[in-house]
This record gives structure tokens, sequence and C-alpha cells, in this order.
């Protein structure tokens, strides 16, 4: 087996445990939700991980899986894996996410640090919401990034 | 940056994935070095070369106006 062929294989075993790891985290948060319906922790945050990863497992399964016995689809998908330019957009993409990352929390700091100064002060629920967009708006500005890069890099 | 991939590439009978296998890269990024849109990096610029026998500065044709732009 030459080293694409292994880190396809590779790649194909991570699809599955990630797959796995998935199914018992989605499984366990419907029980718990089920078991435990006193307990304010919402267990939902659990089937969604495990959904997220059990998704992201099934699409390493879906787009490796075939190129396991293909040595050309291998070597096609080990091209498009480590080429530079595919490197380049996503560095580009993890660069602006990082700064609106960071410009959100910075925000979001100063609010709660000034929040004693006349600015209305966040509830729990705001709170959460917006740390929620905290993750998600980079995750956003990330896609975004190699949507457009691809487009025009 | 201007290059003269695509047409060497023309000349030799390659399809851009063809071209893409035998450097190594995806054919997505042929296809934006034919287009002018994406500057290779030195490594993959002395791949394409050695592939068309020929030195960097006949493939890719460097000008000021690429240092400013």
């Amino acid at each position: 087996m030459d080293s694409q062929s292994k880190w396809i294989a590779t790649r194909v075993r991570l699809g599955w445990a990630l797959l796995a790891v998935g199914v018992v985290l989605a499984g366990a948060g419907v029980w718990l939700e089920f078991q435990y319906l006193y307990v304010a922790n919402n267990f939902r945050i659990l089937t969604g991980l495990g959904i997220l990863l059990g998704g992201i497992g099934i699409g390493f399964v879906v787009r490796y899986r075939p190129a396991l016995k293909d040595t050309l689809s291998a070597r096609r998908l080990n091209a498009e894996e480590r080429d530079e330019r595919t490197v380049l957009i996503r560095a580009r993409a993890g660069n602006r996410a990082y700064w609106v990352s960071a410009a959100l929390i910075y925000v979001g700091l100063m609010w709660v640090s000034f929040a004693w100064a006349g600015l209305p002060q966040l509830g729990s629920d705001a709170v959460w919401y917006y740390l929620a967009a905290c993750v998600l708006i980079p995750f956003g500005v990330y896609i975004a990034s190699i949507l457009y890069d691809e487009r025009n890099l | 940056m201007e290059n003269r991939l695509e047409e060497l590439r023309d000349q030799k009978g390659w399809t851009q994935q063809e071209l893409a296998d035998q450097v190594a890269v995806s054919r997505q990024t042929i296809i934006s070095l034919e287009s002018g849109r994406y500057n290779p990096s030195i490594l993959l610029a002395f791949r394409l070369a050695r592939l068309f026998e020929m030195p960097i500065e006949d493939l890719f044709l460097y000008s000021e106006e690429d240092l400013n732009g």
C-alpha cells in the first residue's frame, strides 16, 4: 500500500470513528433528555454535537471510501487536500474568521465591562444568544470567505 | 502575473486534469493559474518549469507592473 492509499485509509477510519462517536453522543443526548426531564440543562446540545460529528463522519466516509481501491482517485484527493491554493484559501478564511471572532468577543467584553456606566445589562438569555453568535458568525465568515476566494483566486 | 501555461499545455495535448495530476495540484489551481488569477509558489513554479523543460522566466512572464499589483 503506497503512502496515498494509507492516507486515504486513515481518513476512512477517522470517518467511521467520528460517525460512531456521533451516534453514541446523539443517542446519549436523546436518552438523557427523556430520562432526566427535571434537569435544567438542555441535553439537545449533546444530541446536536452527536449529529454534527456523525455528519462529518459520513462526509469523510462518502468522500474517501471510493478512493480506497482506486489509486488515481486517491492521488487526486491527496493532491486536492494538499493543494497550495486550497491551503491558502483556508488560511485566508481562518484569518478573517479569527478577526471577526476577536472583534465580537471584544465588543461583548467591553459591553459587560461598561454596563455599570449606563449600558443595558445583558440578561442570561441575551448572553447565550450573543455567545451563540460569537460561534456562528465567524463560522459563517469562514464559509463565505472560502466561497469568495474559490471564485476569485 | 501572465504565463504561457495554457499555450504550452495545449502544445503537449494535455487536459487541465492531466497537467494537475503531473504536478500534484487540483484542476482548479490549473484553471486559476491559466487565467492569471493565482500566482504559484516558487516550488510549484519550479515543478511546472521542469515539466515543460524550460526556465521559470520563460513560463511565467514577470513585469514591473506585477511588483505593484
